[in-house]
This record gives structure tokens, sequence and C-alpha cells, in this order.
């Protein structure tokens, strides 16, 4: 079931204080890390993550507590094998921490209810005022009731798989008798496709992956292997920090090393490009520096720059006049020498004469992540403080951290890549963390999560909880399926939703823990691959077509394509890069691949990165992937109008070919289940005796006996899509709860 | 909360100010921040703030200046464009507008615009935004700095509402989703789906109401968040709006004398803008972009200013008549913008390439004098030669019309600090200043 269980080990459960068999139990002698011994007997272990300790009896029988991570490399191996590997057990010291938290909270407030009235500084409405703000800051302190099985399903295949449950998926959970059946449910998700679909969305907006990144000469180049790379990454559990290393190193084409796409991201950005590295990967903010001294944290100018040195050696393109083929003809010579063949043709624009789709194939060519020997970096024209000149070239240094020796690699951003994920940078762990409990409870621990605090103590809602989850990825190796099972197999989350919204106070002192997840509006794109769970039995059967043929193409000594045929064959292929769909096995070019009531219906992952402004996805708030996270969920009239009017809720999810319309009328079961049938598609749960009498009563189309069999279909589907629209339409719907 | 919200915001000086926009961007939770009514008064000084209203017709392509406000015939660059007389003494412009040269006394050239993207992204976002395109921020466009700088013009519409735009629209920016000017992609067609589906009457609607309402009674009397509250306006507003005469102003068809009046704007993209903005216009809407292609004129130029150039002439012309007609002309600031100009060399395809350097911009109404040229190019139309004027200054300049003040600072929910018409570090103050001046001539 899980295979890295073992990776679980170092991360200690605290309120398990671990007997060990007394059969084991003898004298040993221990090591710490800087060569002290001791002789002790092993009784347990108390505490988890970084700050674990082992519980060691002297022989005059005195029980002492010691840090495991002051213990010798072979002691801390030996302590290892003894923790619990049980992700559930995890999920428990998590719990605890969020709980201990809200007690502490709790009795705080009450005290300070209770010196209220004592108070002869507040006026007796200001008194009157506070109570009231008190009282429901006490109220958020109490730990939510556990969901319910339906609530629970919704919202994990929501969060995991990105959609809602299909009908089977729902009525299979919920029928299954299996104690064990949460846990087992997020295994089962965790290692489905649609996890990686998800998790895609998550990093796209994080990364800002979006098709065609402007080359510095016109037409875009196509980014689809870094597309698919990050799915993979996902699929393959890849370490994170190994996925950040790979993005910050790489080399080449993007067809050959798909991973240079973040760096391709920026081309033409040097300095928006470390500003972007810091907010996504350190939750750090320092473009202010860029061009002042911050004026609120420690970053100089000076330090911008040097940290932007980096970063100064690395190009996105090739030198002047392109790559040469081997002893061939330049990329510029090889563009005329095809144009004119098209030319002669009559194939181009009467007034062109160079062809736009070779152009974009030269310049593709020459976009190409490489490192050189020029530092390109230096400090302002108009560098105003007297730690440097104007124009100044700076050694590359890090501010933070770990000191980079500059010797030990490659290129300055290989060092990069290095000092950015070491254990000894204090914020890569935590941000990621953060970001992920943010995706999971729909607040972080630390907001805003892209300016993280030097000093976290304080700021942190949770420290205690946040130095554990920081200590439990780090003990997974930065495996964010491991991570995450943690985190969805706490009680926390599986408490129900928060009614109230938490205050800007409560968010700004850091004073809301947790009773439960914050209720979240779905994102564009989970609102949508639920809308396309609704209209397909399979949501993650037709994906997008791979991208194998777009390095062949490159890679296609162009000086032997000599005949117009051949040409316009090349130049067909590489338009047809990212363009279509498969179902797995073939490539599904038909226009109507995946169309359901006169829409593509497939996942948004699967769609173009992002969607045409003006898109259902757009409307909703998917990015538009120029900004970090800049995806949104607040609501707008053209949304509201888009679900009353619009062609999704109005001809798709009423279409005759619509999965759930076609369950319900034509699947398994009796005819009273079909209400039970949309409540449980659309909603994840059973209708109430109420809603049922109410829905039924609008499925019964009046029933004329002269009305042909096709009409009375007609109405009856009329008569559900009536009852779909309108739960569609539901607030219950587009929240998470 | 609502109003709780605009008053905390309308008590704070800057620093709280911006630490308070933070905090709620920290909150992310969705609901966007209110908009600031009455946040600060008009700036009624030198001319400005006469304009209530502004119909901004966006060029995208890069409009030619020698074949439009600034012919040079004769010249070797001038190609086939002739000048025609303006009854301004010693000032001709080309001879595709013949109403706009009618009409020169309501309107002002400016021939010295200048900037330095070459790229048709880059230097839209410029004169969009007074701002060049980053990657770690988007700026904000000029309907939404009006409604942030002046609160918002009317109560049910929206602020600002772009018509036939393409994706590339910087919207609302740093300012969020809620300040976003409304797209009309057809001016025809008015707001997207704003009315009942086909095959869907008002008693199958109301059902389908009535059903939503029950279903959803249970979750929204528990869940009484924010966002939750916020959707259910929504649908209220939304239901107003699909209710109301408001939405009747889109119905372009709903223009008295209808097929009259397209006959006079022209039956073209631009000439429906330009009716349908006046129609919101007169609803009381503040901000309306009209955008229109075709002035890419990379080859056959002169065929392309015959129908790219007559349409706007005529829509421009009609525009100006009647709004004078419905007594708004006074009131309404008309602009006409563009990314650049074309190169004054005509290419071997018989048309004229990307040119930053150099280009034209028109302003008529809202309390601009007309019948005025402002700034000069060379003979050749190559290069400015007097009285230069930056994306920023033609931002100021439409700010200033409009009343709004340049140099109030806005800071974007990263903390850092943005002004309507670009910024500098005053050397003397060490304050943040406006970049961009309003051109003074244009306000007699």
């Amino acid at each position: 079931m899980n295979r890295k269980k073992t990776k679980y080990m170092l991360a200690a459960v605290g309120a398990l204080v671990l007997s060990v068999p007394s059969a084991f139990a003898e004298m040993r002698d221990w090591t710490s890390k800087d060569g002290k011994k001791l002789q002790a007997e092993f009784v347990g272990t108390q505490g988890a993550g970084n700050t674990a300790e082992v519980k060691l009896k002297l022989a005059n029988g005195t029980i002492v507590n010691y840090p495991v991570s002051k213990l010798s490399e072979l002691d801390r191996v030996f302590v290892k094998s003894s923790l619990p590997s049980d992700p559930a057990a995890l999920a428990a010291e998590i719990d605890k921490l969020v709980l201990n938290k809200l007690r502490e909270s709790y009795y705080g407030l009450r005290d300070d209810l209770a010196e209220l009235a004592a108070n002869k500084d507040l006026d007796n409405a200001d008194k009157a005022k506070r109570k009231e703000e008190i009282e429901r800051e006490m109220e958020m302190c109490k730990p939510n009731p556990l969901t319910t099985d339906e609530q629970f399903m919704r919202r994990i295949y929501l969060d995991i798989a990105g959609r809602i449950p299909t009908y089977n998926e729902a009525a299979h959970f919920l029928d299954s008798n299996d104690r064990n059946k949460r846990a087992a449910l997020i295994d089962e998700l965790l290692d489905t496709e649609a996890f990686a679909m998800r998790m895609y969305n998550f990093f796209s907006d994080l990364l800002r992956v979006r098709e065609g990144v402007m080359m510095m000469a016109n037409g875009d180049l196509k980014v689809d292997p870094y597309i698919e790379w990050i799915k993979q990454c996902m699929k393959d559990d890849k370490p994170f920090d190994q996925m950040v290393r790979d993005m910050m190193t790489a080399e080449g084409h993007i067809w050959d090393n798909p991973a240079t796409g973040y760096i391709i991201s920026d081309a033409g950005m040097r300095l928006c490009n470390v500003s972007n590295t810091f907010t996504i990967f350190l939750g750090t903010e320092i473009t202010c520096a860029q061009c002042h001294d911050h004026p609120f944290e420690q970053v100089k100018q000076i330090d911008f720059y040097r940290m932007a040195s980096f970063m100064g050696t690395t190009e996105t393109r090739a030198g002047r006049g392109g790559m040469r083929m081997m002893d061939g003809p330049s990329d510029r010579q090889e563009l005329a020498r095809m144009s004119k063949i098209l030319k002669d043709a009559g194939k181009l624009r009467m007034n062109d004469t160079i062809d736009r789709t070779i152009q974009d194939v030269m310049n593709s060519r020459r976009t190409l992540v490489n490192d050189t020997q020029n530092q390109k970096v230096a400090l302002p024209h108009d560098y105003k403080y007297d730690n440097g000149e104007p124009n100044q070239k700076l050694r590359p240094a890090a501010y933070f951290g770990d000191t980079v020796n500059l010797e030990k690699h490659e290129n300055p951003r290989a060092a990069f890549a290095e000092w950015l994920t070491s254990p000894g940078n204090p914020r890569f762990t935590v941000n990621i963390v953060n970001r992920l409990w943010k995706m999971a409870f729909g607040l972080g621990q630390i907001e805003p999560v892209y300016n993280i605090p030097g000093h976290l103590d304080g700021q942190a809602q949770n420290y205690e909880l946040l130095s554990f989850l920081e200590a439990l990825m780090q003990d997974v190796d930065f495996s964010i399926k491991d991570f995450l099972r943690v985190v969805y197999n706490t009680k926390t989350y599986q408490s129900e939703a928060e009614t109230m919204t938490p205050s800007l106070t409560q968010v700004d002192n850091g004073t809301y823990h947790f009773p439960g997840p914050i209720l979240r509006r779905m994102s564009a794109e989970q609102l949508w691959d639920s809308l396309v769970t609704l209209t397909t039995d399979n949501p993650e059967g037709m994906v997008r077509r791979g991208w194998e043929e777009y390095r062949e193409l490159m890679h296609t000594d162009t000086t032997k394509l000599t005949t117009l045929a051949q040409i316009e064959a090349y130049k067909n292929k590489f338009r047809n890069i990212g363009r279509g769909l498969s179902n797995g096995e073939e490539m599904m070019m038909d226009r109507n691949a995946g169309r359901v009531g006169g829409e593509t219906m497939v996942r948004a992952s699967e769609m173009a990165q992002p969607q045409r402004p003006g898109h259902f996805l757009r409307m909703f708030g998917q990015s538009d992937k120029n900004l970090i996270e800049n995806q949104f969920t607040a609501g707008s009239s053209p949304q509201v109008m888009a679900l009353l009017n619009g062609t999704i809720t109005n001809q798709v999810l009423s279409s005759p070919d619509a999965y759930l319309i076609k369950e319900v009328i034509y699947g398994p079961g009796r005819k009273g289940d079909k209400v039970d049938k949309i409540f449980l598609s659309v909603l994840g749960r059973m209708p109430t005796p109420d809603e049922a009498r109410k829905a039924s009563s609008g499925m019964r189309p009046s029933r004329s006996r002269n009305m042909s069999d096709r009409d009375r279909q007609a109405m009856e589907v009329k008569a559900i899509g009536d009852v779909v629209w309108a739960l569609v339409n539901t607030r219950e719907f587009m929240f998470i709860q | 909360m609502k109003q709780d919200l605009k008053d905390q915001l309308n008590n704070l000086d800057e620093l709280s100010r911006r630490q308070f926009v933070a905090r709620t961007a920290k909150t992310a939770l969705g609901v966007s921040i209110l908009p600031l009514a009455g946040a600060s008064p008009k700036v009624l000084a030198a001319g400005g703030g006469q304009a209530e209203h502004c119909i901004f017709f966006y060029m995208s392509g890069g409009m030619t200046h020698i074949d439009t406000f600034d012919p040079k015939p004769g010249t070797e660059t001038g190609g086939n464009t002739k000048g025609i007389s303006t009854g301004v003494a010693g000032v001709e412009i080309g001879h595709h507008l013949p109403g706009l040269a009618k009409r020169f006394k309501d309107i002002a050239v400016v021939r010295s615009m200048t900037q330095k993207t070459g790229d048709h992204r880059g230097g839209s976002y410029w004169m969009h935004t007074s701002y060049q395109p980053r990657a770690t921020i988007v700026h904000p466009s000029m309907g939404p700095w009006a409604q942030t700088l002046l609160g918002k013009a009317h109560e049910t519409l929206p602020d600002s509402v772009v018509i036939g735009g393409g994706g590339n629209h910087p919207g609302a920016g740093f300012f969020g989703p809620a300040l976003a000017p409304l797209p009309i992609g057809d001016a025809e067609r008015g707001v997207q789906n704003s009315e009942l589906p086909r095959g869907v009457d008002e008693r199958q609607f109301d059902k389908r109401l009535d059903l939503m309402n029950s279903f959803d009674e249970g979750f929204r009397s528990k869940f009484k968040t924010d966002e939750v509250s916020a959707y259910t306006q929504f649908y209220d507003e939304t239901m107003n709006l699909m209710r109301s005469e408001d939405l009747e102003t889109f119905k372009l068809t709903n223009e008295p004398d209808y097929q009259k009046k397209l006959q006079d704007y022209g039956n073209s993209r631009v000439g429906k803008g330009a009716m349908l903005a006046k129609r919101l216009v007169k609803s009381g809407i503040r901000f309306v972009e009209v955008q229109s292609g075709g002035w890419d004129m990379h080859n056959g130029i002169d065929g392309a200013m015959q129908t790219t150039g007559g349409a706007l002439d005529k829509a421009l012309s009609s525009l100006i008549d009647d709004l004078k007609a419905e007594g708004l002309f006074e009131k309404t600031l008309i602009v006409l913008g563009t990314e650049f100009g074309r190169t004054p060399k005509i290419n071997a395809n018989s048309g004229r390439d990307h040119h930053p350097r150099a280009f034209s911009t028109m302003f008529a109404g809202g309390g601009i004098t007309g019948g005025q040229v402002y700034g000069k190019t060379d003979k050749l139309g190559i290069a400015v030669e007097e009285d230069p004027v930056d994306p920023r200054d033609f931002n100021a300049t439409i700010a200033h019309a409009l009343g709004l003040d340049l140099n109030k600072v806005v800071y974007a929910p990263s903390g850092r600090p943005f002004l309507v018409a670009g910024h500098k570090r005053d050397r003397a103050t060490d304050r943040i200043i406006t970049e961009g001046k309003p051109i003074p001539a244009l306000f007699g």
C-alpha cells in the first residue's frame, strides 16, 4: 500500500512514547554528534521531526531526554528503526499540535474575556464589540466535528483528483464497509492520473506554465515537453527538491531537456526571473530590492544583485548567428532556401518572402539554455548607495542560508541551485509545506505565502506545527505524495469546513488555528473538471497528444528537405505539435474529439494552457499564467450569467450524450433512484426527503398518450436537465465543504 | 461589513493603507476589495476634470501616422496619401479622413508621440498602463484607475467596458478581477449570456431558480462566510441586471433610428463599437474602450487605409455629431491611441513596418480645446522634432481630463507603489511623483 512506508520513520511521534519490548532493552553506548559518549538504556522517543528526542535510562535509573538531531549518525539509524512508520500516526501528531494550539488559544481568549470587564480604557460600546469578537474567536477555537463520509469523499476527490467523484466512484466508496476506507481512498487517489493533473494545475499556476513562450524574435516557442514533464514528475513522485534542481540547472533545448522550460519562461527578463525564483521557491518577495534597499526586510539592493549574479552567466539564446549545423549552412540561409522553394510554388502570402512557420522552427533552434563566461548582471547605472559603484559587476553571493562556495560548482547557476534547495536554506522547505498546507486547508500557516518573514517564531499560525511539517517533508525526502498522504489522513483535514470567515486580525495575528479547513470555492480547474466529470464516464480518458514528434522534428536535418512536398509535410507536422488529443492509444486530430453538447469537455490540464480569455475556465479564475499564483476565486456577474444562461449548464450537461443524463436514464437501478443518482453525481450526497420530493416533481413531465417515445424521452431529458441546472447553480456545488 | 471596509480604507493614512491592502490580500479568501467610493475628489485644476466619461479608441496593430494625422504629401515618404484642408491655416490631415477634417475645430491632434518598443504586445501594454511589461506584476489600465481614484460611477453598471478587445488587455491588473472591465466581444451581440438561452422561457427559468434556492437552503444557512454571501449577492445582482433597464443599454439594435445610424457610423466593427460606446456613456458608464484592428499594414497600405481609415473616419465623425446632439460632447473625452506609428519608408510590399519613434494620437471633447495640432515630426515623419509626448504623458493627459490625481500613490498588494501615469522618485523631496505630464496646450 505505502511503497515509501519506511520514509516516515524519522518524523517521530511525540505523543506515543514507545515502549520497547524489554528483551531488547539493554545498556549500550551512545555517541553525540560532537563525540560525547554515554551509557544508557533505550526507553523510547518523544517529539517529532527535528525536535524529536530520545528517552534514555541511565544506570542510576534516571531517564533523560536527548535531541535525536544531536546524535551520531549511527545512533540516529538505531533510533530510526524503532520509530513507527504509519502515516496515520504522523497525522495524529499533527492533530495533537493543532489541538494544543486551539486549546492554548481558547484559554488565552477566555482570560482576555475575563479581563475585559475591568478594562478602564474602553467604553461600554467598545467592550461589547470586543466581547463579540472574542466570543467569535473562541467559537473558532473549538475543533469542528468530523466530516461525514459524503463530505469527506467529495473533498478528498476535489483535493487529490481535482474533481468530484463520478457516480460510480461515489457509490462504490459510500457502499464500502471497510473501516479503513478513508485511508485506502487517499492511497488509491494519490496513485491516479487525476492526481498528476490536479498537481499540474497547482504547479502551472505557481510556475506560470503557458503555451507559447515568446521568443526574442517574433513567434512562440512550443513548450509541450515542459508541460508533460511537470505531470510526469507528479506521476513519478519525483522529490520536490530534485525537481527544482532539475529546473534550475537544466541546459539545452526544451525538446531535449524539458526542465529548461522554467528558465525559458522568463527569457530576456533575467532580473525578473531571479525575483520569481525567490517568490516561487522561497516564499520571499525581493522585487523591491531590484530598485532600492528593502524598506522592511533585511535585504539590500546590493544583495539582490549579488543573488542575481548567480544567474548572470546563463543565456536563453544561442550565440549570434544561430547554432550552425556542422559545416552546414546557417539557420538564416536555411530559412531563405526553404522559403524560396515555397515562394516559387506560390505558397507564401503575396508580399511575403519568408515563411513564418519555418522562421519559428529556426527561432526555436536558437532558444536554448546555456552558460557562458560572460557576467551580464551589474549594479544599475544609477546605483546610489555607498557599498558599490554604478554598473559594477559583483561576485555572486547569498545573503542568507549557507555560504556558497563557487569553486565547487560547474557554474554559478549550479551553485545557486544547490544553495536554493539545500537543507541549510531556512525557507526552501517551509515554502513548499506552507503552500501545500494552503492547498489542503485554504489558508497557509504563514500568510501571505509569498512573503515568509525572516524569523518564523511568532509569525506562523502555529510554529510547532510548521516545524513538524518541515521535518516531515525532509524525512519523506520531499515526496509530495507522502507528505500529502499524512496531511489528508489528519482529523484536522477530515473535519468539517469552517462556517465563518476568519477575520483579518485573526489571519494577521496568526490566531486562526484550523479547527477544520476553510470553506473554499473550487478553483476554476476543479470546477471545470467537475463539470467534465458529469459529462463523461472517464474524465481522464482524453489527454494531450504527446510531443515525441517535436524532438524528432527538431533533430531533423533540414538540409535534406529539398522538395516542396517535403517542406510542406515538415511544416504541417511542426504546426500540429501540441494540437489534438489522444485517448491514450491513438491520436484524435478530429475536431469532435472530446466534444459533448458542442463544447470540448476534457480536463483543464489537457487543454490550452491557459485557456483563451472568455473561456469558462478563465472567467472562473484560471490564471493567465503571466504572474505567479494569478488564479482567483472571486465571483463576478459574467460567471453567474454563464451558469444561468451559458452553454455548459444549458447544452452540455443536458445533452443526451452527457454521461450523467445517460446514467440516469439508462443506467441500472430503479426508477426512483434517479434523483439519488443526480444528487450523488453533482453534490456527492443523497437528497433529503424534501429535496427528493421537489426534484422528482420537477422530473415528472406531463405524459400525454399521444406523445411518441422520442418526445417523451426529450421531455425527460429536459426535466432532468432542470434539476442538474439547479444543482450546478447552488453554492453547495461551487464550494468545497 | 462592506461599509466598514470602505470607512476603514478612507480613514487610513498611506502607510496603513498599504498594510491594510497587503493584509486583505493576505487573507486570500477571494472576496475582492470593494471599490473606494469617493476616495478622493476630482482635480479640477488647469482645465482638467471636465470629462465625466471617456471613450478610448485603441487602433491595434500600429496606426500609420503619415497616412492619417501627419501626412507628408509630395515627399519621398508621403506615399499616395494626400493632405486635405482642415480649415485651420497651415494644417492638413490625410485624405482618408475627410469627416474629421470637417470637424477639425473640435479635435486636437498630437503629432509628437514617441516610445521605445517595436513589438505589439509591449507597445500596447505601455500605452494602456504607462508601464513597461514585467514578469512580476500586471499594471492596471485607465478605466480601473479611474474607478480606484474616483469611486464607482454607477450603482449597477460596470465602470469600464472593453468592446472588441483581444486577449492581451491588462484589464484591472493588480486591482483584481472585481474592477476588471466588462468585455464585450461583438458590439452587436452585447453582454455574453445576458439573455435566457434558446428554448428556456421565463417560467422554466423561474422553476429552475426555485429548485436551486430550495436545494441550496441548507448549505447557505450553515455556511455564512463572506465568500458564500458574496456569491449569493452576485446571483441577486445579476438577476437584477438581467431584468433591469440597464441591460437595455447594451443592446445596440435598440438605438433609435438604428438603421440610419448604422449608415452614419459606418457598418463596420469600429462604427458599431462607437455607437455602443455612446449608448454606454449615456447610461453613465465612465470608461469605454473600443478596440479596432487592421492597422498592422505591412503590405498594400493604400487599399488597407481605404477600408480601415475610412471606417475610423465615419465612426469618429458620427460619434462627435451624436455626442453633441445628445449634449454629452463637453463631458465626454474621446481619445484615439495606438501602440506605434509606421515606417516612413514604404517597404517592398507597398506597406509600412513598425515605427515607435514617431506616431500620432487624437483627443476631442471633455474639455479639450479643438482645432489644434500639438508637436511636430521632421519633414519625412521619421523623428519627433518638437514637444515629444510619451505614453505616460499620453495617459497623464487622459487622467487630467478625467480629474484624476496624478500624484496619488496606490500600492499593489505586494506593497510596491504605482501612479496612474507612471512614477519616478523626486530627487529634491525623495517622494514618488508622477512621471507623465499632461499636455497643457490641449486644455486651452
